[in-house]
Formats: structure tokens, C-alpha cells, sequence
């Protein structure tokens, strides 16, 4: 996607053309969707999230200040789907203290999958929380290192041996 | 656009371990994206993608609306300011000219479907304290006690305040 495209179209949507704003849908919805599904390995959460993502975009589109639009809009997916493990966690302290919070922590969100997940979903489920985010910033984003890493503001050497050490792992469970 | 396609993955690498170091590191996570490639998350259905343009459309005229709201609130405010200026400049200037005074103090009132369908919680609370303005402005105007420039002096304060509220945000 040409960079002068995505720079018409935010502009567009800095005016408030709903044109552009669904055209935004149509560049980033499958990417960010794939994104959230990764993540949560739930269908349906994974549809609420991404129309939270675009709702919000609405509100803070006039806050994107150049630079990589790409990185700007995972960040923010990012940002949504942390809230979501918040909530999540909250709920769970109030349903049983113990043993639902021991089971999100250790098993991470897989809980929540559905019953059709593939394999990579599986595999995804065995990486440490953090990695597996990493991993899918950096797949469905297509953030350089240096972008993550500011991003995240976390040091490039940090991120670069995280997705190394879960790419690795991924390639040794696929096999 | 400095992403991932751009990136020298095998340099940047080069930064932080020896060269074969880098090099096998690079083949890993090469390797693992080819596979994370090859497996790709399902895709949302259209019916989804259109549900997600239907929210942000929807998203995108209430924010219209309360932008509208809060400009036609600010104006109103200002407004009324002014009025009420003007209505203590006409009671201290001319105390015996109160037909004058009745009119411009009548232009105070706000259309009322300016509030209809406000969702606002401050545009709300602002609507109340100006309605509640507006009836002690009408008690003021029928007051014929000495205590009535004091009361339009006072109203005259709790609008600049409420204006300096109102720009705050």
C-alpha cells in the first residue's frame, strides 16, 4: 500500500470523511483482525476489539503526528487489547481469586479459544505472553525492530532476542 | 516508511554478536515469519468489516454532534454574556428605562432544540446551570426591590465562570 495513499486518507479522515475512515477499514481491518485473533484465539472477542479499535481511531486520528501509520495503529491495537486483559483480569479476581487467575496467567489467554483453533494457534498459546505479542506486532504491523522498539520503548537488543527466541520456538513446534 | 521490508535484519544483528552469530539468528527469525506466513489467522467475514464501517460511521456523527453542541454552547454562553453586560450597563446607566431592559434581557433565552438529543454529560450539566441562570435572571427583572443590580452583578459572574468551564473543556 502506497504511503501517498495512506497520507490521502488520513487527511481525509482529519476532516471527518466517513469515505475515508471506512476506507482506513478496508486497508488495516484484515491485518488488525488477524492480529487480535493471534492473540486471543476468539473469533467473536476478536471482532469486538477490532470495532473498538476503529471507534477509537474516530476520537484520536487527530493525535497521529506523521511518521509510520503502521506503527501508529498497532500501537493502539496494542493499547486496546492490553485494556481488554485488564478487564479480563478484573473480572476474573472478582469471580475466584485464586484459581482463575492462576489459569489466566499461566495459560495466558488460551482459555478463551475456540474450538476450531489450528495449530499455530495451539503453538501461539505455548509462548510466553509477551513474545507471542511481539511476534505478532512485528508479523501483522510489519514494524521494523527500531519502530517496536520505540514503540514500546524497550531497547532493540531486548526486542530483537525476544522475537528471535520466539520465532525459534514456533519453528521448533511447527516442525 | 522505515518497516520491516526495508530493515537489514542481518546488520542490524551484526550490532549486537559475531557474524555467524548474526547470520543463523537471522535464518530463525526469517524462518519463523515464513512459517507464521504459511499460517495465516482466518480472515473476518465482510458481514464483520461492514458491522466495523457501520460503528465508526455512527462513531464519527456523535462526535460531530457534540463538537456542534459544545460551539453552540460557547456561543450561547458569550451571548449571554454579553446581554447581561449590557443589562447592567442599562441599570446603572438609565434606572428608569426598564422597557428597554425587558427586551434585551428576553434575547437571553436559548433555542431550545440546541439540548435535544445531547448526550454529553458536560453539555448536560452546562444546560442546567444556564436554564437555572436564565430563571434568576427573570426574577431579577421582576424584582423591584434596591437589591437588583447586586443579583444581575452576581449572574454576571457565575456566566464568566461558566464560560471559563465551558473553554477548559
Amino acid at each position: 500500500m502506497a504511503q501517498l495513499d495512506i497520507d490521502r486518507v488520513i487527511i481525509g479522515c482529519n476532516k471527518g470523511d466517513e469515505g475515508c475512515f471506512t476506507q482506513l477499514v478496508d486497508m488495516y481491518g484484515k491485518r488488525c483482525f488477524g492480529y487480535f485473533y493471534r492473540l486471543t484465539g476468539n473469533r467473536d472477542l476478536s471482532e469486538e476489539l477490532l470495532s473498538e479499535l476503529f471507534v477509537k481511531l474516530v476520537e484520536k486520528i487527530s493525535t497521529y503526528r506523521g511518521g509510520s501509520f503502521d506503527g501508529w495503529i498497532f500501537t493502539m491495537a496494542s493499547h486496546i487489547f492490553h485494556d481488554h486483559l485488564r478487564f479480563k483480569q478484573r473480572q476474573t479476581r472478582l469471580l475466584d481469586e485464586h484459581s482463575r487467575r492462576i489459569r489466566s496467567q499461566s495459560a495466558g489467554i488460551a482459555s478463551g479459544y475456540d474450538g476450531d483453533a489450528d495449530k499455530m494457534q495451539i503453538v501461539l498459546g505455548e509462548l510466553d505472553s509477551d513474545v507471542r505479542e511481539l511476534v505478532m506486532m512485528r508479523f501483522y504491523s510489519q514494524m521494523s525492530f527500531k519502530e517496536i522498539a520505540e514503540s514500546r520503548r524497550e531497547p532493540i537488543g531486548t526486542i530483537l532476542s525476544k522475537v528471535h527466541r520466539g520465532l525459534k520456538r514456533l519453528r521448533e513446534l511447527m516442525g | 516508511m522505515n518497516n520491516s521490508a526495508n530493515e537489514n535484519l542481518r546488520e542490524l544483528l551484526a550490532g549486537f554478536m559475531d557474524e555467524s552469530a548474526a547470520r543463523q539468528t537471522a535464518e530463525d527469525i526469517e524462518k519463523g515469519e515464513e512459517i507464521l506466513g504459511a499460517n495465516q489467522a482466518p480472515q473476518p467475514d465482510e458481514r464483520v468489516l461492514a458491522e466495523v464501517k457501520k460503528n465508526v460511521v455512527a462513531a464519527l456523527r456523535r462526535r460531530r454532534t457534540v463538537v456542534f453542541q459544545r460551539r453552540i454552547l460557547g456561543a450561547a454562553v458569550a451571548a449571554a454574556i454579553v446581554v447581561v453586560s449590557v443589562l447592567t450597563l442599562i441599570r446603572y446607566g438609565d434606572q428608569t428605562n426598564s422597557q428597554q431592559t425587558r427586551v434585551v434581557a428576553k434575547s437571553v433565552s436559548i433555542p431550545s432544540r440546541v439540548w435535544e438529543g445531547a448526550d454529553d454529560a458536560d453539555v448536560t450539566v452546562l444546560k442546567a446551570e444556564i436554564d437555572n441562570i436564565q430563571s434568576e435572571l427573570s426574577g431579577a427583572q421582576s424584582d423591584d426591590g434596591g437589591n437588583t443590580s447586586t443579583a444581575v452583578g452576581d449572574l454576571e459572574t457565575e456566566l464568566i465562570e461558566i464560560n471559563g468551564d465551558m473553554w477548559k473543556g
